[in-house]
């Protein structure tokens, strides 16, 4: 399974063709969700991760539950969360947008060449933080619960849950491989 | 017309009522990796590897801590960033008095 490397202070990663293609599909459809379209796409319409993430957006408490996980209220009082969301969200939506927008840039280099390679010189926190953005929107869909290892591994191999599962597992064992190397 | 002594009393509870501080409070979630709760909490607040860890275990254990406190711009400064990286924050006044 590829891993990051760190070289001094340099950190990589080595993607086969398949994971850079999962990654950026993710990232993309998590900058659409973001309100972010305006980019070629890497991904086809019909996928079923662009099926699961595709929706709009609006500066109130956003229907979409992959949106309030990410852009979640700050205060109980929805007065205040909404002056909050008002006047921060557009920072809090812009730097995850940023970081996105970079990790997305380095994949598109081995997409658009269309082979596997090296993520050279790339910025462990970006990584981290667009990693756990992905993550975070994928536990949405997925319904992530502490049991949720369990209830996976026991559905049959074809089901398109648990192959979604998988990626969410794999995303989570790439963060905390960069995180011990820090 | 107003008693002197009411006002002094309604002044004082108005001076504890602004000088209660503002707390930012981290919630637990199934999703986000201890160490990288860890690795944020050292990011975003300077602290040691020793005390992140510790209050990633509070946040762990009990639902949820208090990560900082302070006025309210410090405090939705502190949320902002921890929605940046992914955390669930949110800020409240301190219910003590």
């Amino acid at each position: 399974m590829s891993k990051f490397e760190r070289s001094g202070k340099a950190f990589s990663l080595d993607l086969t063709l398949d994971e850079a293609h999962i990654l950026i599909n993710l990232v993309e459809q998590l900058l659409e969700l973001l309100g972010e379209g305006d980019f070629f796409h890497h991904y086809d319409m019909n996928d079923p991760f662009a099926q699961l993430m595709s929706l709009q957006h609006e500066v109130v408490a956003p229907d979409d539950s992959v949106l309030l996980r990410l852009l979640p209220n700050a205060y109980n009082d929805p007065e205040a969360a909404g002056d909050f969301r008002r006047y921060t969200e557009p920072a809090i939506r812009s730097t995850k947008q940023r970081v996105l927008r970079e990790v997305r840039t380095h994949l598109a280099i081995l997409v658009d060449e269309d082979k596997a390679g090296t993520v050279a010189d790339l910025e462990a926190d970006t990584w981290l933080m667009a990693l756990n953005d992905l993550r975070l929107a994928l536990s949405v869909r997925l319904e992530i619960n502490e049991d949720s290892f369990d209830l996976f591994e026991s559905l049959p191999d074809e089901d398109p849950q648990k192959s979604i599962y998988a990626v969410y597992y794999w995303l989570g064992w790439l963060q905390e491989n960069l995180l011990t190397l820090l | 017309m107003s008693d002197v002594s009411t006002l002094t009393n309604i002044d004082a509870a108005l001076h504890e009522l602004l000088d209660r501080p503002w707390l930012c409070i981290v919630w637990d979630d199934p999703v986000n990796l201890m160490s990288y709760v860890v690795f944020v909490f050292q990011k975003l607040f300077g602290f040691s590897k020793e005390k992140a860890h510790e209050l990633m275990l509070l946040v762990h254990n009990e639902g949820r801590a208090v990560v900082a406190t302070g006025s309210r711009e410090e405090m939705e400064r502190h949320v902002q960033r921890l929605h940046e990286h992914g955390l669930w924050a949110t800020l409240q006044r301190d219910d003590k008095i």
